[in-house]
């Protein structure tokens, strides 16, 4: 996998806020690699691993685009709902930000059927099934990365996934298992900046390796 | 030193405003960080043991850092070059808004109209029917799918469940199925149902998603012995010389007829549950491996395993 440049310095990461983590008494202590130091009752998380992840990630992401494979990102928090949506739009990507239905990916059949009856219900363009297959209709199948904004609450999204196989990215804060994604980046996962700054270079991957599959024929 | 000094007052200073307010602030305040912090430290090269303590800013904020003094784990970020005339592209909520038509038509090259009900391009928005028909409708799938899979079932017990609710007594049927083809691959599923009929098919539904793979010899029989548990029931499988034929009891002479086993013995010790003893046949297969396997990954000869 070639590795490019993703215009990633600690400066940036560090304003946005990307290593603060949650209180101390919070912690899994399977972090312990990730997290540097402790101050006022609050972990840090190491950003030399933040960006080493992330840059691998992001090198992961052009990859998988150029070659045509879909992502799936998924953030479910009221805070980060619309900046989901609007970094996946931007991404041509599918998306799920309001809530994740039990069973979406492990019970396909019957996601299909439901996106089904979405389809015929277009017409009227009032369904509720709106909010939760919006970001999905343009799906075929399953997809083959799926990028996740917080572990805690989508915690039955990774599960559904590592039972099917399907490789993820999560993004991790101090409180998480980092076991459990492929790729876990450690970062904040409370501000909405820092969630910004990751979606934003993984976005502007996801856009390069587009453009290069598009560009092939 | 000094750019360690620097850093540690630039992160502290952060640390004042409490984090709850960066937290509901999109854009954390910049204004108390003094613009002369913000200039020194431009070769950042932390790498993962930082400097001592001594060097921190005062005692108002204690901060306690955790060494990785390992050699070994040392983690140091080098990306690779800047290429010149890099422009950071904008971020996603930055560009003008898009219409949805663009929208639309982007979506659209990459995927097809998929189940969007409106076509921009052109493309015919009932694609997904006709990809829909092909895979199953539930009536198709009961005279189909017996042949299409190369799959062959065979009920091991089908038994009379009973569920006691206010009302009196609720029956259903468990059905336990023993899906293989004779190549060796094998899976042992359960279902549960009012009908037989579909409590058979819920099970061989579930049986093909948990396919095990059997090493066999071409004397089609096991390369060596093993022992699997599963619940209270223990199987112990041994390889047989040809002619042998399967000498084992109930379910675990279903499972091993259905791999495609010809030359087996198989005993079950323990308890004489049908479904924990396939279960547990299913993982005795699975803990085989074959000998030039083995002698692959621990990089020696196939001879010496034999000594």
């Amino acid at each position: 996998m070639e590795r490019r440049y993703w215009n990633i310095n600690l400066e940036e990461m560090m304003e946005a806020g990307v290593h603060f983590g949650h209180g101390t008494k919070k912690w899994n202590p399977k972090m312990a690699p990730y997290i540097s130091a402790k101050r006022k009752g609050i972990h840090i998380t190491n950003l030399i691993i933040t960006a080493c992840f992330l840059s691998e990630a992001c090198d992961l992401v052009f990859d998988a685009a150029s070659r045509g494979k879909k992502f799936l990102i998924v953030g479910t928090k009221k805070k980060v709902a619309d900046l989901v949506a609007s970094a996946a739009i931007r991404a041509r990507c599918h998306y799920v930000n309001k809530k994740w239905l039990g069973g979406m990916l492990t019970n396909w059949s019957t996601t299909e059927t439901r996106l089904q009856k979405f389809r015929d219900l277009r017409a009227r363009k009032l369904s509720t099934l709106q909010t939760y297959l919006g970001g999905i209709k343009y799906m075929t199948g399953l997809p083959d990365i799926v990028i996740i904004v917080d572990q805690q609450e989508e915690y039955m999204v990774l599960r559904e996934c590592v039972i099917l196989g399907i490789p993820t990215i999560c993004l991790i804060d101090t409180n998480c298992d980092p076991d459990l994604a492929d790729i876990s980046i450690p970062a904040n996962d409370d501000a909405i900046a820092s969630i910004r700054l990751i979606l934003t270079k993984l976005v502007s991957a996801i856009c390069e390796g587009h453009s290069s599959y598009i560009k092939k024929g | 030193m000094a750019s360690a000094v620097a850093l540690s007052s630039f992160s502290s200073l952060f640390l004042r405003s409490s984090r709850s307010s960066s937290a509901s602030s999109s854009a954390p305040s910049t204004s108390f960080i003094p613009r002369s912090l913000t200039h020194p430290p431009s070769p950042l090269r932390l790498s993962a043991p930082a400097p001592s303590p001594a060097a921190t800013s005062g005692g108002e904020i204690e901060t306690t850092f955790y060494y990785n003094d390992d050699p070994s784990n040392i983690v140091t970020f080098d990306p690779p070059e800047r290429p010149e005339g890099y422009v950071p592209p904008p971020a996603f909520d930055e560009l003008p808004p898009e219409t949805e038509e663009e929208i639309s038509a982007g979506y659209e090259e990459l995927y097809g109209p998929a189940y969007s009900g409106e076509s921009v391009l052109g493309n015919d928005i009932y694609v997904m029917d006709a990809k829909l028909k092909k895979t199953s409708s539930h009536l198709g799938r009961k005279k189909r799918e017996k042949v299409a899979d190369g799959f062959e079932e065979r009920v091991v017990q089908v038994r009379r469940v009973t569920k006691v609710v206010k009302g009196g007594k609720k029956m259903s049927f468990r059905a336990i199925v023993v899906v293989g083809n004779k190549q060796g691959q094998v899976g042992v599923g359960v279902g549960k149902a009012k009908e037989v009929v579909d409590a058979i098919v819920k099970s061989s539904v579930n049986a093909r998603m948990n396919i095990v793979t059997v090493p066999m010899t071409k004397y089609s029989t096991f390369p060596h012995r093993s022992d699997g548990d599963y619940g209270a029931a223990k199987v112990m499988l041994r390889p047989a010389s040809p002619g042998t034929g399967v000498i084992a009891g109930g379910a675990v002479r279903v499972v091993l007829e259905m791999a495609g086993v010809e030359n087996a013995l198989g005993k079950q010790i323990g308890s004489k549950n049908a479904l924990n003893n396939a279960r547990a046949a299913v993982v005795a297969v699975g803990k085989m491996r074959q000998f030039s396997d083995v002698a692959r990954e621990r990089g020696i000869p196939m001879e010496e395993l034999w000594k």
